[in-house]
């Protein structure tokens, strides 16, 4: 769909075929395309409107983009539904995330491979039976590149909430106790960590029929106590940015390899 | 002397942390003919239980019974009693029109569409199979040649549901339901896979799936030769990861 009959971009993330990649990374902060696409040989700005950023570039010569979500699966739902309309068919989620497991530590690295749909988007999509499931080789990709640039990493479910403050205040909401209760929950099921887009990115690309997976920062304790200097300085945002690319070279072997 | 467990009526030492989990009792013995030293342990309601090894380690097998509340039953006794890796092995319908008879499913996930798995967490929760077994099956699947295709499968209580919606009461919506689980991307429906993978979940065990799709054209393996075989190979790929002390992936 396009606002301009004449105009082949996409409506809200502006990109036109021929502009990305069918790899894409989607970071939520539009801040983080370019220090992603840094990574990149030749990156090169394709597009800016709202919170959706695009860079492109290539990755060991194959044509990959970052485009930025913003906070949420409804935004992120339609960055992913654009982005396949203009030819990209496998996604890696990467951004920053809660611990929601006492041995998981502010700086090691969590990628997901299933995640809770504590969210209200991809009910629009498919009933709530239905799991929000990454693809298995981006998973075994990103999993394999967190590895190699030496970093501790947890492969497991997220909690894709739609409440940023209904997580960290809980207790100031008129429906603590039903927060509380569910965030337990989540722990006992063997969540890893909290955050807010891969539930959606994960369903959608189940019904187009392409590929996702999410590597991510983790920041916090589950009890949301404060971090200390030092684990602030683990689980900077740059730190996760180098297992990401890693595992999307990774990705991209495995492809070529069959 | 030990105690035995109610349902499974077996003790501890009994099984192995290696577990294949048929749903048919009858589908026991031809398992455990492909171990070494196989022993029947014990037999009650729709609960068989064989043990016997692989490469040395031991391995059992346990039918579940039909359905994810008897499978629920057997898996959490089964933890008591110290195992800790399951692979769900059977016969499934397929949901992708171009699915052949005979293609193996490996379950990668299970849509929750039984009661059973909300009596532990939230529909929310995802039903996810271990990715480390997941890709232990892609792996025998190589070794013994078989058609292999991994995907997601309908987890439901109702087998004439499925086969006969129209004589339901609820026609409508188990045929709207069937369909939106086919544009979701989902390849096979069976009745255990999502209770299974939840309370492995919650106990932090591993668990995943194989399943003998029903598809286009005749049945080439009824005696799911090909299935079985790929089953317990995958166990034997576990096995040597987990000596080799090997961290997924």
């Amino acid at each position: 769909m396009s606002m301009d009959a004449d105009d082949d971009r996409q409506y809200h993330i502006q990109v036109r075929p021929g502009e990305v990649g069918k790899y894409v990374f989607l970071p939520g902060d539009p801040g983080r395309c370019e220090p992603i696409a840094q990574f990149f040989d030749e990156p090169r700005l394709v597009a800016k409107n709202r919170e959706y950023e695009t860079w492109t570039g290539y990755l060991d010569g194959e044509m990959v983009s970052v485009t930025s979500t913003g906070i949420g699966c409804p935004s992120a739902a339609i960055a992913m539904e654009e982005l396949v309309k203009v030819g990209s068919d496998t996604f890696v989620r990467v951004g920053t995330s809660g611990s929601m497991q006492s041995f998981i530590k502010p700086g090691d690295l969590g990628v997901i491979h299933g995640a809770i749909r504590d969210e209200g988007t991809t009910s629009h999509y498919l009933p709530l039976e239905f799991p929000a499931v990454a693809n298995i080789d981006v998973t075994r990709a990103l999993a394999k590149g967190a590895k190699s640039i030496g970093k501790t990493v947890h492969v497991g479910i997220s909690q894709s909430k739609d409440s940023f403050f209904g997580q960290h205040e809980p207790g100031r909401m008129p429906v603590a106790s039903r927060l509380q209760e569910r965030w337990s929950a989540w722990m006992a099921g063997g969540a890893i960590c909290s955050e807010m887009e891969a539930a959606g990115l994960y369903i959608v690309a189940s019904t187009l029929g392409v590929r996702a997976g999410g590597i991510m920062m983790i920041l916090g304790h589950p009890d949301q106590s404060p971090m200390t200097e030092e684990e602030w300085a683990d689980g900077a945002v740059a730190n996760v940015l180098p297992a990401a690319i890693a595992g999307m070279r990774e990705l991209i072997r495995q492809d070529k390899e069959g | 002397m030990a105690e035995k467990v109610e349902h499974l009526q077996i003790q501890e030492g009994d099984v192995g942390r290696y577990v294949l989990l048929p749903g048919d009792p009858g589908r026991c013995e031809p398992i455990a003919q492909l171990f070494e030293n196989p022993r029947h342990v014990a037999t009650n309601r729709e609960y068989v239980t064989y043990t016997g090894e692989l490469d040395g380690t031991s391995v059992s097998v346990v039918s579940t019974g039909i359905g994810c509340p008897s499978t629920a039953i057997a898996v959490e006794e089964l933890l008591k009693m110290g195992a800790d890796t399951f692979i769900r092995v059977g016969t499934s319908g397929s949901i992708q029109l171009d699915t052949p008879s005979g293609q193996l499913a490996i379950v990668t996930a299970a849509i929750r569409d039984e009661g059973t798995s909300s009596h532990y967490l939230p529909m929310e929760f995802p039903a996810i199979a271990n990715p480390q077994i997941v890709d232990a099956l892609v792996e025998a699947g190589r070794r013994t040649g078989a058609n292999t295709r991994c995907g997601v499968t309908q987890s439901k209580d109702s087998f004439y549901g499925e086969v006969e919606p129209d004589r339901m009461p609820l026609a409508s919506r188990l045929l709207d339901r069937w369909e939106v689980w086919r544009q979701g991307g989902a390849i096979c429906s069976e009745m255990e896979a999502a209770a299974l993978f939840i309370i492995s979940s919650i106990h932090r065990a591993r668990a995943g799936g194989i399943m003998h799709m029903m598809g286009q054209g005749p049945d080439t393996d009824p005696d799911r030769k090909l299935l079985l075989s790929t089953a317990v190979e995958s166990l034997r790929v576990l096995i040597r990861q987990d000596s080799e002390g090997h961290q997924w992936p």
